[in-house]
Protein backbone atom coordinates (compact mmCIF):
# COMPACT_ATOMS: atom_id res chain seq x y z
CA UNK A 1 0.00 0.00 0.00
CA UNK A 2 1.40 3.22 -0.61
CA UNK A 3 2.18 5.68 2.52
CA UNK A 4 4.45 8.27 3.11
CA UNK A 5 8.12 7.12 4.32
CA UNK A 6 8.39 9.74 7.35
CA UNK A 7 5.58 12.17 8.48
CA UNK A 8 5.93 14.90 11.34
CA UNK A 9 2.36 14.42 13.21
CA UNK A 10 1.06 10.59 13.24
CA UNK A 11 -2.32 12.13 13.43
CA UNK A 12 -4.10 15.01 11.30
CA UNK A 13 -7.53 16.90 12.03
CA UNK A 14 -10.19 16.08 9.30
CA UNK A 15 -9.69 19.42 7.07
CA UNK A 16 -11.73 21.39 4.93
CA UNK A 17 -12.71 19.57 1.05
CA UNK A 18 -13.90 22.57 -0.92
CA UNK A 19 -12.57 23.97 -3.96
CA UNK A 20 -11.25 21.85 -7.12
CA UNK A 21 -8.11 20.85 -8.62
CA UNK A 22 -6.93 23.45 -9.91
CA UNK A 23 -3.41 21.72 -10.18
CA UNK A 24 -3.26 18.23 -11.62
CA UNK A 25 -5.83 18.62 -13.53
CA UNK A 26 -4.59 17.81 -17.17
CA UNK A 27 -3.53 14.27 -18.59
CA UNK A 28 0.42 15.00 -18.23
CA UNK A 29 2.26 11.70 -18.79
CA UNK A 30 -0.01 9.63 -20.40
CA UNK A 31 -2.18 9.42 -23.25
CA UNK A 32 -5.49 8.79 -21.13
CA UNK A 33 -6.42 9.33 -17.90
CA UNK A 34 -9.03 9.33 -15.20
CA UNK A 35 -10.41 12.75 -14.03
CA UNK A 36 -12.81 12.86 -10.30
CA UNK A 37 -15.35 14.66 -10.92
CA UNK A 38 -16.63 15.17 -7.01
CA UNK A 39 -14.29 15.65 -3.79
CA UNK A 40 -13.59 12.57 -1.61
CA UNK A 41 -11.37 10.40 0.25
CA UNK A 42 -9.61 8.12 -1.53
CA UNK A 43 -7.72 5.30 0.68
CA UNK A 44 -4.78 3.60 -0.02
CA UNK A 45 -6.83 0.32 -0.62
CA UNK A 46 -8.71 1.63 -2.97
CA UNK A 47 -5.80 3.18 -5.18
CA UNK A 48 -4.33 -0.01 -4.87
CA UNK A 49 -7.23 -1.83 -6.28
CA UNK A 50 -7.65 0.34 -9.02
CA UNK A 51 -4.25 -0.07 -9.96
CA UNK A 52 -4.29 -3.69 -10.17
CA UNK A 53 -7.52 -3.45 -11.81
CA UNK A 54 -6.10 -1.65 -14.66
CA UNK A 55 -3.01 -3.88 -14.83
CA UNK A 56 -4.92 -7.10 -14.54
CA UNK A 57 -7.08 -5.78 -18.07
CA UNK A 58 -4.14 -4.46 -19.68
CA UNK A 59 -2.38 -8.01 -18.98
CA UNK A 60 0.96 -6.65 -20.28
CA UNK A 61 2.19 -3.72 -22.70
CA UNK A 62 0.65 -0.17 -21.27
CA UNK A 63 2.11 2.24 -18.58
CA UNK A 64 0.40 3.36 -16.10
CA UNK A 65 0.85 6.68 -13.76
CA UNK A 66 -0.60 6.85 -10.40
CA UNK A 67 -0.89 10.99 -9.40
CA UNK A 68 -2.82 10.65 -6.21
CA UNK A 69 -1.07 9.77 -2.96
CA UNK A 70 -2.25 9.21 -0.19
CA UNK A 71 -0.31 11.25 2.65
CA UNK A 72 -3.23 11.80 5.00
CA UNK A 73 -3.32 10.02 8.20
CA UNK A 74 -7.16 8.63 9.34
CA UNK A 75 -7.88 7.58 12.35
CA UNK A 76 -10.47 5.14 14.03
CA UNK A 77 -11.76 4.48 17.78
CA UNK A 78 -11.86 0.84 18.82
CA UNK A 79 -15.52 -0.75 18.64
CA UNK A 80 -17.86 -0.32 21.41
CA UNK A 81 -15.81 2.60 23.20
CA UNK A 82 -17.21 5.20 24.73
CA UNK A 83 -16.90 9.24 23.13
CA UNK A 84 -13.76 11.03 24.81
CA UNK A 85 -10.66 9.59 25.83
CA UNK A 86 -8.82 11.13 23.41
CA UNK A 87 -8.58 10.64 19.65
CA UNK A 88 -8.36 7.02 18.19
CA UNK A 89 -5.35 4.83 16.54
CA UNK A 90 -4.03 5.44 13.22
CA UNK A 91 -6.46 3.38 10.49
CA UNK A 92 -4.92 4.04 7.37
CA UNK A 93 -3.87 6.51 4.85
CA UNK A 94 -6.01 8.75 2.23
CA UNK A 95 -5.45 11.28 -0.94
CA UNK A 96 -7.93 14.06 -0.13
CA UNK A 97 -9.15 14.19 -4.04
CA UNK A 98 -10.67 17.33 -5.34
CA UNK A 99 -12.88 17.75 -8.62
CA UNK A 100 -11.20 18.14 -11.40
CA UNK A 101 -8.24 16.11 -10.39
CA UNK A 102 -6.32 13.45 -12.40
CA UNK A 103 -5.66 9.92 -10.54
CA UNK A 104 -4.45 7.82 -12.72
CA UNK A 105 -3.07 7.98 -16.40
CA UNK A 106 -1.74 5.53 -18.87
CA UNK A 107 -0.63 4.99 -22.57
CA UNK A 108 0.85 2.31 -24.64
CA UNK A 109 -2.80 0.99 -25.05
CA UNK A 110 -5.64 1.72 -27.65
CA UNK A 111 -8.51 4.18 -25.85
CA UNK A 112 -11.18 1.26 -25.97
CA UNK A 113 -8.80 -0.79 -23.76
CA UNK A 114 -7.51 2.26 -21.87
CA UNK A 115 -11.80 3.10 -21.44
CA UNK A 116 -12.36 -0.16 -19.85
CA UNK A 117 -9.13 0.03 -18.11
CA UNK A 118 -10.24 2.95 -16.31
CA UNK A 119 -13.62 2.27 -15.75
CA UNK A 120 -12.86 -0.97 -13.57
CA UNK A 121 -10.42 1.56 -12.00
CA UNK A 122 -13.10 3.91 -11.75
CA UNK A 123 -15.70 1.56 -10.07
CA UNK A 124 -13.00 1.06 -7.09
CA UNK A 125 -12.35 4.63 -5.94
CA UNK A 126 -15.72 5.55 -4.56
CA UNK A 127 -16.05 8.67 -6.17
CA UNK A 128 -17.31 9.85 -9.23
CA UNK A 129 -14.85 9.99 -12.00
CA UNK A 130 -14.92 10.15 -15.59
CA UNK A 131 -12.50 9.30 -18.48
CA UNK A 132 -10.25 11.93 -19.87
CA UNK A 133 -7.62 11.93 -23.32
CA UNK A 134 -4.91 14.79 -23.45
CA UNK A 135 -5.80 17.77 -24.68
CA UNK A 136 -5.61 19.33 -28.19
CA UNK A 137 -1.71 18.84 -29.74
CA UNK A 138 -0.76 19.25 -25.88
CA UNK A 139 2.76 17.86 -25.49
CA UNK B 1 -5.00 31.50 -46.02
CA UNK B 2 -4.35 32.08 -41.92
CA UNK B 3 -7.45 32.40 -39.61
CA UNK B 4 -8.49 35.99 -38.53
CA UNK B 5 -9.23 36.38 -34.65
CA UNK B 6 -11.78 39.49 -34.29
CA UNK B 7 -10.61 40.49 -30.94
CA UNK B 8 -12.44 43.21 -28.95
CA UNK B 9 -10.70 45.67 -26.36
CA UNK B 10 -12.26 44.75 -22.41
CA UNK B 11 -13.21 47.43 -20.30
CA UNK B 12 -13.36 47.29 -17.63
CA UNK B 13 -10.93 44.35 -16.16
CA UNK B 14 -11.25 42.71 -13.49
CA UNK B 15 -13.02 39.56 -12.38
CA UNK B 16 -16.68 40.53 -12.63
CA UNK B 17 -16.12 42.09 -15.57
CA UNK B 18 -14.35 38.64 -17.24
CA UNK B 19 -17.79 36.52 -15.70
CA UNK B 20 -19.95 38.59 -17.85
CA UNK B 21 -17.70 38.24 -20.50
CA UNK B 22 -17.38 34.14 -20.38
CA UNK B 23 -21.07 34.54 -19.50
CA UNK B 24 -21.85 36.25 -23.15
CA UNK B 25 -19.71 33.39 -25.00
CA UNK B 26 -16.87 34.84 -25.22
CA UNK B 27 -13.15 34.71 -23.12
CA UNK B 28 -11.14 37.25 -21.81
CA UNK B 29 -7.37 36.99 -23.34
CA UNK B 30 -4.72 39.39 -22.97
CA UNK B 31 -2.24 40.22 -26.28
CA UNK B 32 1.38 40.95 -25.71
CA UNK B 33 4.85 40.97 -27.80
CA UNK B 34 6.74 43.05 -29.90
CA UNK B 35 7.94 45.58 -27.25
CA UNK B 36 4.13 47.14 -27.20
CA UNK B 37 1.98 47.18 -23.89
CA UNK B 38 -0.14 44.22 -23.28
CA UNK B 39 -3.82 44.72 -24.06
CA UNK B 40 -6.69 43.12 -22.64
CA UNK B 41 -8.91 42.21 -24.41
CA UNK B 42 -11.96 39.26 -25.40
CA UNK B 43 -11.87 36.90 -28.52
CA UNK B 44 -13.99 33.87 -29.39
CA UNK B 45 -13.49 30.06 -27.83
CA UNK B 46 -14.57 28.33 -30.86
CA UNK B 47 -12.03 29.55 -32.95
CA UNK B 48 -9.28 29.14 -30.36
CA UNK B 49 -10.24 25.85 -29.72
CA UNK B 50 -10.24 24.84 -33.25
CA UNK B 51 -6.63 26.07 -33.53
CA UNK B 52 -5.21 24.40 -30.19
CA UNK B 53 -6.85 21.12 -32.08
CA UNK B 54 -5.61 21.75 -35.10
CA UNK B 55 -2.41 19.77 -36.31
CA UNK B 56 0.24 22.67 -35.38
CA UNK B 57 -1.35 22.88 -32.58
CA UNK B 58 -0.71 26.03 -30.23
CA UNK B 59 2.30 27.10 -32.61
CA UNK B 60 -0.46 28.06 -35.32
CA UNK B 61 0.09 31.04 -36.45
CA UNK B 62 -3.15 33.86 -37.68
CA UNK B 63 -3.88 36.93 -37.82
CA UNK B 64 -5.35 39.11 -34.80
CA UNK B 65 -7.16 42.26 -35.15
CA UNK B 66 -8.02 44.11 -32.52
CA UNK B 67 -11.45 46.47 -32.79
CA UNK B 68 -11.22 46.56 -37.19
CA UNK B 69 -7.54 47.82 -36.83
CA UNK B 70 -4.94 46.59 -39.01
CA UNK B 71 -4.13 42.59 -39.03
CA UNK B 72 -1.10 41.09 -37.37
CA UNK B 73 0.26 37.58 -37.00
CA UNK B 74 0.15 35.68 -33.24
CA UNK B 75 0.40 32.67 -31.55
CA UNK B 76 -1.38 31.07 -28.34
CA UNK B 77 1.24 31.58 -25.76
CA UNK B 78 -0.61 30.01 -23.07
CA UNK B 79 -4.68 29.29 -22.00
CA UNK B 80 -6.18 28.34 -18.91
CA UNK B 81 -8.87 25.44 -18.78
CA UNK B 82 -11.92 24.83 -16.48
CA UNK B 83 -10.27 21.76 -14.41
CA UNK B 84 -13.74 19.96 -13.64
CA UNK B 85 -15.50 21.38 -17.11
CA UNK B 86 -12.45 21.48 -19.31
CA UNK B 87 -13.82 24.92 -21.55
CA UNK B 88 -11.13 27.58 -21.78
CA UNK B 89 -11.54 30.30 -19.17
CA UNK B 90 -8.13 32.66 -19.96
CA UNK B 91 -5.90 32.81 -23.13
CA UNK B 92 -2.83 34.39 -23.52
CA UNK B 93 -1.60 35.64 -27.36
CA UNK B 94 1.60 36.64 -28.33
CA UNK B 95 2.02 39.21 -31.77
CA UNK B 96 5.09 37.62 -33.42
CA UNK B 97 7.62 39.98 -36.28
CA UNK B 98 7.95 37.49 -39.16
CA UNK B 99 11.50 38.37 -39.54
CA UNK B 100 12.68 37.23 -36.02
CA UNK B 101 13.44 33.96 -34.98
CA UNK B 102 11.54 32.01 -31.91
CA UNK B 103 12.06 29.83 -29.44
CA UNK B 104 9.58 27.33 -28.77
CA UNK B 105 8.13 23.27 -28.77
CA UNK B 106 7.36 21.30 -30.92
CA UNK B 107 5.37 18.14 -30.44
CA UNK B 108 7.20 14.57 -31.55
CA UNK B 109 4.43 12.34 -33.29
CA UNK B 110 5.45 8.77 -33.59
CA UNK B 111 4.82 7.26 -37.19
CA UNK B 112 4.73 3.07 -37.52
CA UNK B 113 4.65 0.45 -34.57
CA UNK B 114 7.79 -0.69 -33.05
CA UNK B 115 9.21 -4.25 -33.45
CA UNK B 116 10.02 -4.74 -29.98
CA UNK B 117 6.68 -4.10 -29.11
CA UNK B 118 4.67 -5.88 -32.60
CA UNK B 119 6.83 -9.09 -31.81
CA UNK B 120 8.77 -9.44 -28.95
CA UNK B 121 5.77 -7.90 -26.45
CA UNK B 122 7.80 -4.71 -25.24
CA UNK B 123 6.18 -1.64 -23.85
CA UNK B 124 6.59 1.67 -25.92
CA UNK B 125 8.12 4.47 -23.22
CA UNK B 126 7.29 7.61 -25.37
CA UNK B 127 9.87 9.85 -23.10
CA UNK B 128 9.73 13.31 -24.44
CA UNK B 129 7.14 14.37 -26.43
CA UNK B 130 8.24 17.53 -27.24
CA UNK B 131 11.61 18.95 -28.34
CA UNK B 132 12.76 22.96 -28.21
CA UNK B 133 13.36 24.83 -31.57
CA UNK B 134 14.64 27.56 -32.58
CA UNK B 135 13.56 29.02 -36.08
CA UNK B 136 11.42 31.47 -38.37
CA UNK B 137 7.87 31.72 -37.56
CA UNK B 138 7.64 30.59 -41.48
CA UNK B 139 9.85 26.93 -40.69
CA UNK B 140 7.80 26.05 -37.44
CA UNK B 141 7.39 22.69 -38.46
CA UNK B 142 3.98 20.98 -37.07
CA UNK B 143 5.44 18.25 -35.94
CA UNK B 144 8.66 16.43 -35.35
CA UNK B 145 7.79 13.02 -37.44
CA UNK B 146 10.07 9.63 -35.57
CA UNK B 147 9.76 6.94 -37.62
CA UNK B 148 10.05 3.94 -34.58
CA UNK B 149 8.83 0.83 -37.05
CA UNK B 150 12.81 -0.55 -36.81
CA UNK B 151 13.44 -0.11 -32.99
CA UNK B 152 13.65 -3.32 -31.05
CA UNK B 153 13.51 -3.50 -27.22
CA UNK B 154 16.06 -1.73 -25.49
CA UNK B 155 16.45 0.48 -28.83
CA UNK B 156 16.28 4.26 -28.29
CA UNK B 157 15.94 7.55 -30.43
CA UNK B 158 17.98 10.20 -29.00
CA UNK B 159 17.43 14.27 -29.94
CA UNK B 160 21.26 13.86 -31.89
CA UNK B 161 19.32 11.21 -33.94
CA UNK B 162 16.29 14.18 -35.62
CA UNK B 163 17.01 15.79 -38.42
CA UNK B 164 14.79 19.22 -38.87
CA UNK B 165 17.06 20.77 -41.94
CA UNK B 166 19.04 23.48 -41.60
CA UNK B 167 16.99 25.81 -40.94
CA UNK B 168 15.77 24.90 -37.39
CA UNK B 169 17.58 24.30 -34.49
CA UNK B 170 17.58 22.46 -31.91
CA UNK B 171 17.46 23.24 -28.56
CA UNK B 172 16.84 20.24 -26.05
CA UNK B 173 20.09 18.30 -24.70
CA UNK B 174 21.03 16.09 -27.93
CA UNK B 175 21.85 12.97 -25.04
CA UNK B 176 18.02 13.46 -24.74
CA UNK B 177 16.06 10.28 -25.27
CA UNK B 178 12.87 10.60 -27.49
CA UNK B 179 11.13 7.51 -27.21
CA UNK B 180 12.73 4.05 -26.13
CA UNK B 181 10.70 -0.06 -26.04
CA UNK B 182 11.16 -1.15 -22.65
CA UNK B 183 11.19 -5.38 -21.61
CA UNK B 184 8.19 -6.92 -21.26
CA UNK B 185 6.65 -5.51 -17.30
CA UNK B 186 6.35 -8.31 -14.72
CA UNK B 187 3.60 -7.91 -11.94
CA UNK B 188 5.40 -7.18 -9.18
CA UNK B 189 4.76 -9.19 -6.05
CA UNK B 190 4.46 -6.70 -2.94
CA UNK B 191 6.71 -7.82 -0.21
CA UNK B 192 4.73 -7.52 2.81
CA UNK B 193 7.44 -8.15 5.33
CA UNK B 194 9.70 -5.58 4.27
CA UNK B 195 6.74 -2.91 4.02
CA UNK B 196 6.51 -1.11 7.35
CA UNK B 197 2.89 -0.67 8.71
CA UNK B 198 3.66 2.98 9.86
CA UNK B 199 5.84 5.68 8.42
CA UNK B 200 8.40 7.01 10.95
CA UNK B 201 7.60 10.24 12.54
CA UNK B 202 9.81 13.13 12.97
CA UNK B 203 11.40 12.45 16.67
CA UNK B 204 11.42 16.25 17.64
CA UNK B 205 7.61 16.43 16.67
CA UNK B 206 7.25 13.12 18.55
CA UNK B 207 8.18 15.30 21.06
CA UNK B 208 6.09 18.22 20.94
CA UNK B 209 3.15 15.88 20.70
CA UNK B 210 3.49 13.68 23.30
CA UNK B 211 4.09 16.87 25.43
CA UNK B 212 0.50 18.55 24.16
CA UNK B 213 -1.00 14.94 24.80
CA UNK B 214 0.18 14.88 28.07
CA UNK B 215 -0.71 18.39 29.06
CA UNK B 216 -3.93 17.55 27.75
CA UNK B 217 -4.04 14.28 30.45
CA UNK B 218 -3.00 17.10 32.97
CA UNK B 219 -5.63 19.23 32.04
CA UNK B 220 -8.37 16.21 32.70
CA UNK B 221 -7.17 15.21 36.08
CA UNK B 222 -9.21 16.57 38.80
CA UNK B 223 -7.81 19.21 40.87
CA UNK B 224 -7.16 17.35 44.37
CA UNK B 225 -7.44 20.19 47.12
Amino acid sequence: MLMPRKVKYRKQQKGKRRGKAWRGCEVTFGEYGLKAMEVGWVSDRQIEAGRVAITRFVKRGGKIWIRMFPDKPVTKKPAETRMGKGKGAPEGWVAVVRPGKILYEMEGVTEQQAQEAMRLAGNKLGIKVKFVKRFGKEA
Amino acid sequence: MPTVIEATARTPEGKNANRRIRQSGRIPAVIYGRGKASMAVSVDPVVIWNILHSDAGRNTIFNISVDGSAESPAMVKDYQRHPVKGNLLHVDLMEIAMDRRLVLSVNVELQGEARGVKLEGGILDFVTRAIDIECLPADIPESIKVDVSQLKINDYVRVRDLDLGDKVVILSEPDVVVVTVAPPAKEEVPDEEAAPDEPEVDKQAKGEEGAAEGKKDDSKKPESK
